[in-house]
């Protein structure tokens, strides 16, 4: 209706016909309802005001739960307290066995066999210094995947072209396992700790990497937007509002990360020995084979799996469950 | 109110890529410190609009002229940032709109009074109700300090008793701070509740097809008769435009 168009433009100054027409209904609304609405609606200003702050308030009140955080208590019965129950059952089933079906102990060493390696190792110093060895290697070795991963995954998730292009290798590498490169590694290194970090780092940075670019992805377009309305610039867009709202993705990629350095390192440990290698607990891994010491054997695993363990539980695990818990994405009890 | 022009549209059309036209010869000057409601149903481009003369977006033909100083935004979710506290998300932006660190704080908790939630300042988004977070939205939408807030349906997700208390804080800090308030909403009553002026766009593609303006603003409550009779007027005339697209 083309003509009310035009109407609509003049409405605005001149006032004619529509806007006459409203104002009258409003008059006599307050005239056909004498008292009730102008009582209930123009009472004196102060105590208006806290009326409704005391209304908003209630209603503020009524909408929002307090937050009950879990007891300690109760989070050891449920997260803490299970996964150590099953471990001394598998282990008193392991010893029960021992005990009524008389295995070989060269084949089927009892649990306290293989404590007693342990004890051994430690008594030796050998269990310290391998333990030592792999740590700093890994822990190194993690850091620099991280300072190589982050600003190469910022790089992928902002620039969509080359993502296209390199996204799909990375991802591939996720796949490959990294014991494939210690071959090539000790050709191009020798038998040298520059094998083992270039096996970590290429084990550790498409995790990084991958995990730096989801997170980014995932970041709600309407926090950009915001951001962009709040005045933030592309480099102040990035720092105040996409890296955060990243972060856990990239909290996620780093977990992975590390656990992919730990596995790499073992790997190019048990394989890549002698030289200037020092000695770590994949060394000791492998010359408790060689001296066919299977209780040695399963001491060394026993301890890699806990430090991976260890280290998952007092790093990654309060990281996450601090940042999720703030952002409101854990639910509390559900764990 | 004051005679000066804050937003003026002209001929406004706008399509997106060879898409047909979203909007189509808008014209629309709004006054400082004027609440304008623009309504309609689906598919009118009231949120075309609203991002064209937010300046996130750009005209095909025609022209708008906003304050040089731009315009706050306020959405239907309130888009806060999750990881942090209501006041860190209004001192965000604060500290975008380039006030020093020093002052930001007690500023924050300014703006976050005038919303009445000084008291849950150090909440995180997560810990408020939705209209709880809306008012925090608002509270940022005015930390910007610009002439102009545009909303973009805010309250469209809320339950209607909060609506109401929202409106009429709404209302509250508008006639405080003298903002001119762009108002997008498909809820015929609270564009009668709310707005000075109400601006109804057609439907593909969205044009002006009516306008009326409220004399008497004071007072007004989503019950009162005078926003019942407004609304049955307006929403004959919407429902005229929405028939048109049967054919």
């Amino acid at each position: 209706m083309p003509h009310d168009t035009t109407l609509a433009k003049t409405a605005g100054r001149v006032a004619p016909g529509e806007a006459g027409r409203v104002s009258r209904p409003d008059s006599a609304g307050e005239a056909s309802v004498p008292g009730l609405d102008t009582a209930a609606s123009l009472p004196t200003r102060p105590s208006d005001h806290e009326d409704f702050r005391s209304l908003e308030a209630g209603l503020d009140r009524l909408q929002t739960d307090p937050e009950r955080a879990p007891s300690a208590w109760n989070r050891f019965t449920t997260s803490v307290l299970p996964p150590i129950v099953f471990v001394v059952a598998l282990i008193a089933v392991w010893q029960l066995y021992v005990v009524i079906a008389q295995p070989r102990p060269d084949i089927v060493p009892s649990p306290l066999a293989v404590a007693a390696a342990i004890g051994d190792a430690w008594e030796a110093g050998r269990l310290q210094l391998a333990v030592l060895t792999s740590l700093e290697r890994g822990v190194f070795g993690f850091l620099i995947a991280v300072v190589v991963g982050t600003p190469l995954g910022l790089l992928l998730a902002e620039v969509k072209p080359l993502r296209r292009a390199i996204g799909p290798i990375i991802s591939g590498l996720q796949v490959l396992p990294s014991v494939a490169w210690v071959p090539a590694a000790i050709l191009w290194f020798g038998l040298t700790d520059a094998t083992v970090y270039f096996v970590v780092l290429m084990g550790a940075t498409p995790s990084i990497v991958n995990g730096l670019i989801a997170g980014v992805e995932q970041v709600p377009p309407q926090l950009r937007r915001v951001g962009t309305v709040l005045g933030a610039g592309p480099g102040r867009l990035a720092t105040l509002v996409v890296l955060p709202a990243a972060l856990p993705g990239y909290v996620a990629g780093l977990k992975q990360g590390w656990a992919f350095s730990w596995r790499s390192l073992m790997a190019a440990e048990i394989i890549a020995t002698g030289g200037t290698i020092g000695f770590g607990l994949g060394s000791m891994l492998d010359q408790s084979r060689e001296l066919a010491d299977l209780g040695g054997v399963l001491a060394t695993i026993l301890v890699i799996l806990a430090i991976g363990i260890l280290i998952e539980l007092a790093f990654f695990a309060p990281l996450e469950r601090r940042m999720l818990r703030r952002r409101g994405l854990l639910v509390a009890g559900a764990k | 109110m004051s005679g000066q022009t804050a937003i003026r549209i002209e001929q406004l059309g706008k399509r997106f890529g060879a898409g047909p036209l979203v909007l189509d010869d808008v014209n629309l000057t709004v006054e400082a410190g004027e609440f304008v409601c623009l309504l309609g149903a689906s598919g009118c481009g009231k949120s075309t609009l609203l991002n064209l003369i937010a300046g996130l977006d750009r005209p095909t033909t025609g022209s708008i002229d906003v304050p040089a100083e731009g315009a706050a935004v306020m959405f239907q979710e309130s888009a806060l940032m999750p990881w942090l506290t209501a006041r860190q998300n209004v001192e965000l932006a604060l500290r975008l709109r380039g006030v020093p660190r020093a002052a930001r704080r007690g500023e924050a908790l300014e703006l976050l009074d005038t919303v009445n939630l000084a008291d849950a300042a150090e909440k995180r988004p997560h810990e408020l109700s939705g209209g709880m977070r809306q008012r925090v939205a608002l509270a940022r939408a005015l930390a910007q300090d610009r002439p102009v807030l545009l909303m973009d349906e805010p309250f469209a997700a809320l339950d209607a008793i909060t609506r109401d208390l929202l409106h009429e804080e709404l209302e509250r800090v508008w006639r405080r701070t003298g903002r001119t308030i762009v108002f997008v909403t498909h809820n015929v009553r609270e564009a009668a509740r709310l707005g000075q002026r109400v601006v109804l766009l057609s439907s593909r593609p969205g044009r002006v097809a009516g306008e009326w303006r409220i004399a008497e603003t004071a007072g007004r409550r989503i019950e009162s008769p005078e926003v019942a009779a407004l609304s049955i007027e307006i929403t004959e005339q919407l429902r005229k435009e929405i028939r048109r697209n049967a054919a």
